[in-house]
């Protein structure tokens, strides 16, 4: 028994030794769980754009308005970056669209210096799992430091999110991702390790064909999951979608990411030739672009190295888009911008794949 | 056997003098290799797969290459069909050249590899099925043309059966079927019948025969001997990457003397037998090795008879007998000076490496 035991050992130390890219790429992955799990969860916030309004009739600055504003904006944690990044608004309205289009993630409005006993209005986006309590205790420090005795009344535009809420959104986005993990691509792979590929490359089959029809079923199967679990998820976080529109709009931003997931991953595979190293690799891929696409913490609280990330990930605006629709009854104007992203992306992750494919044996 | 009137005439052939190999005609001349090489590289070693092979396949014939296991006959194959780049030299298949017109190529061959290439989750329809479209077979008479081939290897009953169910003859015969789904010009066939009973591999041979009948080139790789004699016009031998020799069956076997090989074993002999049948008017040579004496002898079913006798006269007692005529293998083993692989149908195993005596 022993002897067979040391046998299967060393066969399996063997193979694990012999693949230094499965060995580099399982250190990586604890490393990049503890910088970016760590810095994307605990980061500090920082940079959030608060509006201030002062009521009419409006004059340069009541000195309720100056000193708490002048907090505000002195305001910061230890070693970091302000926390709060302030935008002055003269019309209320304006101030309120601006929060209700993501522009801002509060808004402050200061009472008429006819009654200045009255009491401050705050605004926030309750979409937000973090911010609004951080704008609650910063407005309420810098009050209390001001002297000032004033009551603050806040409304949370969108009622009371909870976690689960939030959380639910991006869960979706991972579905997606998860899907094209285990489908995407690998199947290419186990057709060149399995030989499979040596039928098939001698047909005059393209190489575009390949990479598209590839992308083509993995995109049907990620949208099928996504829109499971969305299902799911509005069932268990009991989100009632407020129009019929929205519902589409949720169908149309999980197809538009399938897509551009799914192009990256197939396109990714076609570089590898063992399903091995590609697991590792779309493991690490995982990681990065989840953590980082604000789906567990908004990405507000990332350091900003982190939060250039965001930037090329596709899953950042797919989250973004469907916490929009979702959590906000946001249309087109707040997403368009979510859309167009994801189809650049899409469409550079088709030219990679089919540019990088290598239709020989070597 | 294989000597259909087409095939004859082309006794003089391109390869003892490989300069000659670029100048067969287009009308005659399916495919044009000259001068390939391909080296592969690693770390360690490098390794000459193919080393400067020349000679053309002429249109309609079965053309066999034949040579031991890692002679460089996949790899070979592997480039004609574009699935590897040549690192030197060029190769022209059709009017195409390997490097330049990879997809009109790709239209025009069909290709069985060695390993197996089937999608075993899929049935044995779907494999065909897929591969048709690949190879935009017309959809109006892609179905017919499916069950066709289905039935031209008996595999209509199972043709919704998932391949890992199917035997290793049944998935070789599907395998090689689905190659010609598109009606190729050429046809490559690398090991056609390796692991295969006797009984699949006639039917295989059957079906081979029946393609090139239809006007399709076959160009097959092969380590067993008597496949090649069966099947193939012409022959070329492979061996380290290099083309050692290209002919037909029977210029080959000019190669080796006259005459008939007899082969006796026995425990122990002595000196007066083998003088004795050395003398025999007959008897060309006489060798011992490992316990056995390999005589080369004209009419040897006429001698054996007398070398009987020799060994009866001096009261030796003989293990073994066998007598045949030379074949393929012992061409092999002629101009290499080893056998082309263990356990061959025909070979000795033992005499490996060190069995060319009888020609000398």
């Amino acid at each position: 028994m022993i002897k067979g035991a040391i046998a299967i050992f060393k066969r399996d130390f063997k193979k694990f030794l012999g693949n230094p890219f499965v060995i580099i790429f399982t250190l990586l992955m604890p490393i990049m769980y503890l910088v970016i799990f760590g810095n994307a969860m605990g980061g500090t916030i920082s940079h959030v754009s608060l509006a201030v309004v002062q009521e009419e009739p409006y004059v340069t600055g009541t000195p309720l308005f100056d000193a708490v504003v002048a907090d505000l904006k002195h305001m910061a944690q230890r070693d970091s970056p302000p926390t709060f990044d302030i935008i002055v608004y003269t019309d209320e309205l304006k101030a309120k669209r601006a929060l209700q289009t993501g522009v801002v993630s509060g808004v402050l409005i200061f009472p008429s210096p006819l009654f200045s006993d009255r009491p401050m209005r705050l605004y926030v986006d309750s979409s937000d799992s973090v911010t609004p309590s951080v704008i609650i205790s910063g407005v309420n420090a810098a009050l209390v430091q001001s002297g000032f005795r004033n009551q603050v009344e806040i409304n949370k535009i969108y009622g009371d999110i909870k976690y689960l809420q939030f959380f639910g959104v991006g869960v979706i986005v991972m579905a997606i991702f998860m899907t094209t993990m285990m489908g995407g691509g690998i199947a290419l792979i186990k057709d060149r390790e399995m030989g499979i590929i040596e039928g098939y490359f001698v047909t005059p089959v393209k190489r575009s064909s390949i990479i598209m029809g590839m992308i083509a079923s993995g995109t049907v199967r990620a949208f099928l999951s996504g829109f499971v679990i969305f299902i799911v998820d509005l069932l268990i976080t009991g989100i009632v979608l407020q129009t019929t529109e929205n519902f589409f709009m949720v169908l149309l931003v999980l197809f538009i990411t399938s897509i551009g997931i799914t192009s990256f991953m197939v396109s990714m595979a076609s570089r590898f030739s063992n399903q091995q190293e590609y697991a590792s690799m779309s493991a690490f891929f995982n990681l990065i672009l989840f953590m980082t696409s604000g789906a567990f913490y908004p990405v507000i609280g990332m350091p900003d190295w982190l939060r250039w990330i965001t930037i090329i990930n596709p899953e950042y605006y797919a989250v973004h888009a469907l916490r929009s629709i979702i959590l906000r009854g946001q249309g087109l104007d707040v997403i368009g911008l979510d859309l167009i992203a994801l189809s650049i992306f899409s469409i550079a992750a088709m030219i990679l794949g089919i540019a990088t494919y290598r239709r020989t044996l070597e | 056997m294989s000597t259909p009137a087409e095939r004859s005439g082309w006794e003089e052939d391109a390869t003892r003098n490989p300069e000659r190999g670029g100048h067969c005609t287009p009308e005659h001349c399916v495919i044009r290799i000259e001068h390939l090489c391909k080296t592969f590289r690693d770390k360690q070693r490098t390794v000459t797969a193919v080393d400067d092979v020349t000679f053309d396949v002429k249109r309609g014939e079965i053309f066999g290459l034949l040579g031991p296991n890692g002679a460089g006959k996949s790899t070979l194959i592997r480039i004609l069909t574009t699935l590897l780049s040549p690192t030197s030299g060029t190769a022209f298949v059709g009017e195409y050249e390997i490097t330049k017109d990879p997809e009109q190529i790709r239209r025009i061959i069909g290709v069985c590899p060695q390993n197996s290439t089937l999608d075993s989750e899929l049935t044995a329809y779907d494999n065909l099925e897929f591969y048709g479209k690949l190879e935009d077979v017309d959809d109006r008479i892609l179905p017919d043309r499916i069950w066709e081939l289905l039935q031209m290897v008996g595999l209509t009953d199972r043709a919704y059966m998932k391949v890992q169910t199917f035997s290793g003859g049944m998935k070789r015969k599907l395998e090689i079927v689905r190659a010609f789904i598109h009606r190729p010009l050429i046809l490559f066939l690398d090991e056609p019948t390796i692991g295969l009973d006797p009984e699949s591999r006639r039917e295989v041979w059957q079906q081979i025969e029946t393609l090139n009948a239809e006007n399709t080139t076959i160009i097959l790789t092969t380590h067993y001997m008597d496949e090649a004699e069966k099947l193939c016009g012409r022959i070329a031998f492979v061996n380290q990457g290099r083309l050692i020799s290209l002919d037909t069956m029977d210029n080959l076997r000019l190669l080796l003397p006259a005459g008939d090989l007899i082969e006796i074993g026995f425990d122990r002999i002595d000196e007066r037998v083998l003088s004795e049948i050395r003398a025999h008017d007959l008897v060309i040579s006489a060798e011992v090795k490992d316990q056995r004496l390999f005589i080369s002898a004209r009419r040897g079913s006429t001698v054996l008879p007398a070398i009987l006798a020799v060994f009866d006269r001096y009261s030796v007692p003989l293990t073994t007998i066998a007598i045949r005529s030379p074949s393929l293998e012992d061409v092999f083993i002629h101009l290499t000076g080893k056998n082309l692989s263990d356990g061959l149908p025909g070979g000795d195993a033992e005499q490996k490496g060190k069995g060319r005596g009888y020609g000398r």
